[in-house]
């Protein structure tokens, strides 16, 4: 198998995924799924005194893709204001997992955590 | 005699490509069937040599393209046994049919406090037609539940149907998920007997078994071409005292006799309803695909898959992680969804594709009865024709290599 997609950085977020759990309290507290492929996330972020993502947290269940990119995204956007965060996009997560091109079926995996983010984001409030 | 996979093949063009550098193993074939090259020469020669509209001209192309038109319609009730060739519409596919008689039969029959029973296995093509009708008409939809072994619990049904308020009971001849094959007979001859119509979904069955609409037990029949090596267009069959009785479902030409400023009288069946230019060469190449298949014999076909269901469950059974779901292979057709503990259905997707095996993975246009066993998705590998021992061998295989990449260590 090549598995460009599958390669050691992804599965190793996959199987040890970071920042897994549940912030409590949390400024932002979203459950998104993708009812298409079972792909579910539950994403608990806090905001700093400077309105910027101070930490962030995720649990859930889904592919590789889904999973190491909600791992990574937790890492990626400490540190960002909610309207950085509102201007990224596939080829920001893309970059993100490694320079990967993700196929037209796997990109609603990818962006599940980024849109769980935004839309979390809004519903607090953050973001217009 | 046993189906000569080889030969078969090589009658598919697909097969002369490679997936990543891999032979090709098509699994997907539930979801649709590849073509052979007479289905698609059936469809090029009508382009190229008998093309213009059906139903209208006076000049020979008209009359050729109509009479290949009205040749396949003749293939498809042979095919399906019906009696009268003006029983059999012409619609885009099998959820087009099904919607037709929700609608122009639905409308009229089903009525505020009515019951729609269709079952937990019902692929959403049978479903969310009944379920909208039901919202529509503030009647109730019951489903006949699943065993945990996959099998329909009839045992119910009488229930759902001693009151008489039942209108219509809606059935799929195999489940595109579990490959079960439900008693529809039976079913059939209950619902009969409280004075309820009978809608079966036999798009996953039409391709794998023979089918006779006389002795089924069905009011209604709808099935898809492309699932049965065919182009996309589908297939309703119906009784015709029913389809006489119904209004038409699409309006506009083809399907009236005379239209007056104010009002406009119909056609006869089947042109009732079919309203506008149909898929002239799509439906020609239907009966070119009949023909093949015909030509292989139903029978020989479902022999086939009934020798190489029992093999592949019997081999995927092998891999600890992986759980079959469905019934055992005496009681369903040839599919086969699965899961594989630690993987998700994308990953499993996405890393046989990588050996050239296509496989469907997700919840295969049947959320409630992926709900029904509390999985969100599944793996799907469904079997045809063209699959042998060999697919089955290089997809567990594969399937091994999937669980040691990703299983937790």
């Amino acid at each position: 198998m090549s598995h460009d997609l599958y390669r050691e950085q992804l599965l190793d977020h996959f199987h040890n995924p970071a920042n897994f759990g549940v912030l409590e309290p949390a400024d932002v507290d979203i459950e998104m799924d993708n009812p298409t492929c079972g792909d579910m996330i539950h994403l608990t972020a806090r905001l700093g005194r400077d309105g910027r993502i101070a930490s962030v947290m995720f649990e859930g269940q889904g592919c590789v893709v889904s999973m190491a990119a909600a791992s990574m995204l937790t890492e990626a956007v400490v540190g960002k204001t909610p309207a950085e965060i509102d201007e990224m996009d596939l080829g920001q997560i893309e970059e993100m997992m490694g320079g990967v091109k993700l196929s037209m079926g796997r990109v609603k995996c990818a962006l599940l955590s980024l849109n769980a983010m935004k839309q979390g984001l809004r519903d607090a409030g953050r973001l217009a | 005699m046993p189906l000569d996979v080889p030969a078969i093949r090589s009658e598919f063009p697909i097969f002369r490509r490679t997936i990543n550098g891999k032979r090709l193993v098509y699994l997907d074939s539930a979801a649709s069937s590849q073509k052979p090259q007479a289905v698609i020469d059936a469809m090029v020669h009508v382009w190229s040599h008998s093309y213009a509209n059906v139903h209208r001209g006076l000049y020979t192309l008209a009359e050729e393209a109509t009479m290949a038109y009205e040749d396949a319609r003749a293939k498809v009730a042979r095919f399906v046994n019906a009696s009268d060739v003006a029983e059999v519409i012409n619609v885009r596919n099998a959820t087009e049919g099904i919607n037709l008689v929700a609608y122009s039969w639905g409308e009229q029959h089903v009525h505020a406090g009515d019951r729609i029973v269709i079952t937990e296995l019902e692929h959403h093509a049978n479903l969310v037609p009944w379920q909208q009708l039901a919202k529509r008409k503030g009647a109730k939809l019951a489903y006949i539940p699943v065993t945990d072994d996959g099998l329909l619990d009839i045992t119910v049904l009488p229930g759902l149907l001693d009151d008489g308020r039942t209108k219509v009971v809606a059935c799929s001849v195999m489940s595109n998920v579990l490959g079960t094959l439900p008693p529809v007979v039976e079913i059939a001859a209950m619902a009969h007997a409280a004075g309820a119509l009978v809608v079966m979904d036999g798009a996953q069955a039409a391709p794998h078994m023979p089918i006779d609409v006389q002795s089924i037990g069905a009011d209604f029949l709808a099935f898809s071409g492309h699932k049965l090596c065919g182009p996309g267009v589908g297939v309703l069959w119906g009784r015709r005292e029913l389809l006489e009785a119904m209004p038409p479902f699409l309006f506009g030409g083809d399907m009236i006799l005379t239209v007056k400023r104010e009002d406009s009288k119909w056609n006869a069946l089947p042109y009732k309803f079919e309203a506008g230019t149909p898929a002239i060469a799509e439906v020609v190449g239907l009966g070119a695909a009949i023909d093949y298949l015909t030509g292989i014999g139903m029978p020989a076909i479902q022999e086939h898959e009934r020798r190489l269901l029992p093999y592949a469950i019997a081999r995927l059974s092998e891999i600890p992680e992986l759980r079959v779901l469905g019934p055992g292979p005496a009681e369903r057709g040839a599919v086969v969804s699965f899961t594989l503990e630690g993987v998700h259905p994308h990953d499993i997707g996405a890393l046989l594709d990588e050996e050239g095996i296509c496989v469907r993975a997700g919840h295969h246009c049947a959320q409630p009865i992926h709900d029904r066993f509390c999985i969100p998705a599944s793996a799907r590998a469904s079997f045809y024709i063209y699959n042998d021992e060999n697919d089955v061998d290089d997809l567990v295989a594969a399937l091994r290599k999937t669980v040691s990449l990703l299983a937790r260590r």
